[in-house]
């Protein structure tokens, strides 16, 4: 059953103009503070050196400096690995690496103080590819790599970090050398991915202040209030409960406003300074922060003539760049994501987390399953090709149905991967030629173990309050969370508040992440809605989902619930210029049950969009750790004349639960669009799929078919 | 740099404020006019998350100078009121996610429409060509787009008056 597009002038009955087209709305860059100062960070030119010596003798009397001398005392920080501090202390490890920060009383004041500030550096070798840095010789980043206590660093992590790795993981199914003896053909490729930005419109941005009793306040546009106060609370030495976070709503994260970014920094800034002290972002500065972590994905896949799959082994190196972040996790989804959606006896894995000297990557929409789903998928039509099948009967023959196991031991429920897979190829006309035509499918896990919690209050108006962690950036969730609690409530929607989460006052939630909101806290809130009922004033609701995968293994339960999805795309190319067109693209996305019909379609529009951009065009270069299109002239995202026919189902079952779909459309839109590719003839290995690239294979493609049998 | 006071029009009323004579005037909307519609993302007049009307023509004003505004009339976001016909189209078609783009969306589709009352998708989607949405709404603005025009034209059937001349 799929859901049409809704007509224009539906769903809509509020009498105050929505704050978004008016421009009312207050996002974290908005807040200020009386007496505020505005803060600019000293970066390292440096891809890896020693700090000698930072000189602030030149500055200006009225102006606040943040040396290394200040922070050294400090706790190292990281949500999964420690292996941060607030500024680079003994080595900055990236071109754009924080070594001192100013505060000033304007913004311009503050960009003019930074440039007064002199460093010292003593220039180190540096690595930049993931495979390089594992090599024996390479430089190394992090001599010691503690684990976190952040509950972030939620599942068993395997450090080396004498060869570059914060993470290991391993998924041990069946016998590997067998499976392949068992197999008729074997099919082998090595595929990489680029690193990418997140774009926010908004730049981060955050505002810091110590109160006269000592307590940390912090605004910041922020996807994970608890674990950022987790993180503030190591690096002060303070309780938890002595930090506040508020989290304003974000014009735009995508997974960039994660844990600590520039908090730490203006905290340290505010203290000194005794003053609230804000620091906005300026754009170039966004591809030194947190960008998507760039791939290296071997894939070997072996299979029965008659296409049923035997074994599959796979190794994703996931450039991680100077810090672990939440690298390890992205290693760890990438890597329980490269199986794809199938049954197959014999699967091992080996996803390594690894350090370069490059900026550092982090959660990315997709979060890993991008990069994993451009190769698995793309060597399934290498695989439907060699055994001269039609690439769909390959993966509906191999496609998990409800009561298969999965790699990792876990049995699949509410599955619908075949179903999504027949959506699309019926959209794209597949079944009337499959030339220029290509199709990909996703499993991706949402984030587990975790938990969700909720408050609902009424109000002496008869209204209801719900408090709540959960991050607005455009997705959504306020308005399907109050959504869901007016349906429990029985009143319109309108008599529902959403108020800015504020960790003082909202109950925990473990973040904002990965499409589990909707689904989460609207578990949560059922409890919560039939406590209050019962009281008449307030109520608690929670909702845990446990499991989790044992890292040397890859046996447990590695999502409780799974994201799923299809894209099929078709593509023209000129084969002189090499420029490729996609002329329509549809993905088929399993939603359960829709809340907001219009937020949900411009959730899956959306992706679909940033998965063109990823498929298309979007790559941050680098030339020697140096970022060389940090701008939006050179590094370009999707405008309004950039898009294909888009289309899209969005698979509802009556009954059925919510199904978070954030990010579900995303990753298998540039597979899609590399296996139309391939059914030319054309084969690139490498997104994005520049008019370069498909020259080049599309001249490979020439001389194999002219060379002599 | 001494600063200098320049005067505009903003949304209907003249202004007077101080700028220095190198700033652009997005900040100066922003920090002395206290307009947080204009929002700063690209720095290079591509995005148009900084859109004003500028003698009613959309204009990136994180590469205007300041001082270049004096004497000219500029509209933003704020001084449609909430209730014009484009802003309306918005809401009904929910044609926005994080909203940061929006002020800039509809800023330039009113300046379209007013040139173009009717116009195809196509040329739609050309002019929204300088205003990115990284949220990806462009399906749905160019369905606004094309519900404000129905608006506008209904408005003006409703309304006869000089402004309801056929464009021929």
């Amino acid at each position: 059953m799929s859901r049409a597009m809704p007509e224009p002038g539906e769903n809509t009955h509020r009498t105050e103009p929505d704050p978004r087209v008016t421009g009312a709305i207050r996002y974290a860059q908005d807040v200020e503070l009386p007496d505020m100062l505005y803060a600019c960070i000293v970066r390292s030119p440096y891809a890896h050196a020693r700090v000698l010596r930072v000189d602030t003798s030149s500055l200006p009397a009225d102006v606040v400096a943040l040396t290394p001398d200040d922070v050294r005392a400090l706790g190292l920080y990281g949500c999964q690995i420690k292996d941060q501090q607030v500024l680079a202390v003994e080595r900055a490890l990236y071109i754009g690496d924080p070594v001192a920060a100013v505060a000033a009383a304007s913004p311009r004041a503050a960009r003019e103080a930074a440039e007064l500030i002199e460093v010292d550096y003593e220039e180190l070798p540096a690595v930049f590819d993931a495979v390089e840095a594992m090599q024996p010789g390479a430089p190394l980043l992090h001599e010691d790599l503690a684990i976190s206590d952040n509950d972030a660093a939620y599942f068993g992590m395997r450090p080396e970090p004498q060869r570059n790795v914060c993470h290991h993981f391993r998924i041990r199914h069946g016998d590997i050398e067998q499976g392949f003896a068992e197999a008729d053909v074997i099919v082998e490729e090595t595929y990489r991915t680029p690193s990418a930005q997140h774009v926010p419109m908004e730049p981060h941005a955050c505002l810091a202040r110590w109160t006269a009793d000592g307590r940390l306040e912090v605004w910041t546009g922020t996807q994970t209030p608890f674990n950022l106060r987790m993180d503030l609370a190591g690096i002060f030495g303070l309780p938890q409960e002595r930090i506040r976070i508020i989290a304003p709503p974000m014009g735009g994260a995508f997974g960039s406003k994660t844990f600590v970014r520039y908090e730490a920094i203006v905290a340290c800034l505010a203290r000194k300074a005794g003053r609230p002290v804000k620091l906005v972002l300026r754009r170039d500065e966004e591809w030194l922060t947190l960008n998507r972590h760039p791939s290296t994905i071997h894939v070997k896949l072996g299979a029965r003539r008659d296409g049923t799959l035997v074994a599959k082994q796979v190794t994703c190196w996931a450039n991680t760049g100077a810090y672990a972040d939440c690298g390890p996790g992205v290693a760890q989804k990438m890597g329980f994501a490269s199986p794809g959606p199938y049954r197959i006896p014999h699967v091992w894995v080996d996803s390594y987390c690894v350090y370069t000297n490059l900026p550092s990557n982090g959660a990315f929409r997709g979060y890993g399953a991008t990069q994993a789903v451009w190769a698995s998928e793309r060597t399934m039509d290498l695989l439907a090709e060699r055994l001269g099948l039609d690439p769909l009967e390959l993966r509906l023959k191999n496609v998990l149905v409800d009561g298969d196991r999965y790699c990792t031991g876990e049995v699949m429920h509410d599955v619908h991967f075949a179903d999504c897979l027949k959506a699309v190829a019926g959209q794209i006309g597949w079944h009337e030629g499959r030339r220029g035509k290509g199709l990909a499918v996703l499993l991706k896990g949402m984030q587990t173990p975790s938990r969700a919690s909720i408050v609902v209050e009424a109000n002496d108006d008869g209204s209801y309050t719900v408090h709540c962690a959960t991050a607005e950036m455009g997705q959504g969730a306020w308005r399907a969370i109050r959504m869901l609690a007016a349906e429990q409530l029985g009143v319109p929607v309108e008599r529902v508040h959403f108020p800015v989460p504020d960790t003082d006052i909202v109950p925990y939630d473990t973040r904002t992440t990965s499409s589990r909101s909707t689904y989460m806290m609207g578990r949560a809130l059922v409890e919560a809605v039939r406590q209050l009922k019962e009281n008449g004033e307030l109520g608690y609701g929670e909702c845990v989902n446990e499991g989790g995968l044992d890292p040397d293994t890859g046996q447990g339960i590695a999502s409780t619930h799974w994201h799923q999805g299809a894209a099929a795309a078709e593509v023209r190319v000129d084969e002189e210029t090499g420029k490729l067109e996609v002329v329509h693209l549809h993905t088929a996305i399993y939603a359960g049950r829709v809340v907001n019909p219009p937020a949900a379609q411009l959730q899956n529009e959306g992706s679909m969009i940033m998965g063109l951009g990823s498929a298309l065009f979007e790559e941050i270069t680098f030339a020697e750790g140096q970022v060389t299109n940090a701008n939006l002239s050179d590094y370009n995202i999707p405008a309004a004349d950039d898009l294909p026919r888009i289309t899209y189902d969005l698979i509802e079952r009556p009954g059925a639960e919510i199904h978070g779909l954030g990010e579900t459309a995303l990753p298998p839109v540039p597979a899609a669009i590399g296996n139309a590719l391939f059914s030319l003839g054309i084969h690139v290995r490498d997104l994005p799929l520049t008019p370069e690239r498909v020259l080049e294979a599309s001249e490979r493609r020439r001389v194999r078919s002219a060379a002599p049998v | 740099m001494a600063a200098m006071e320049i005067h505009f029009t903003l949304n209907g009323q003249p202004v007077a404020v101080q700028a220095e004579p190198d700033e652009m005037l997005l900040e100066v909307l922003r920090r002395e006019l206290g307009l947080r519609s204009v929002r700063e993302t690209c720095g290079l007049g591509i995005c148009g998350a900084c859109t004003a009307l500028l003698n009613g023509q959309p204009i990136s004003t994180c590469i205007l100078l300041a001082p270049l505004a004096e004497g000219c009339e500029i509209t933003t976001v704020e001084g449609l009121g909430g209730h014009h016909p484009v802003q309306r189209a918005f809401e009904e078609v929910q044609a926005f996610q994080c909203g940061y783009c929006t002020p800039g969306m509809i800023l330039t589709i009113k300046a379209l429409l007013e040139e173009q009352p009717a116009p195809d998708e196509e040329t739609i989607r050309r002019a929204l060509g300088g205003n990115l949405c990284r949220c990806g709404c462009y399906l749905k603005i160019v369905q606004a787009a094309q519900r404000a025009a129905a608006l506008l034209a209904e408005e003006r059937r409703r309304q006869p008056g000089p402004g309801a001349a056929p464009v021929s």
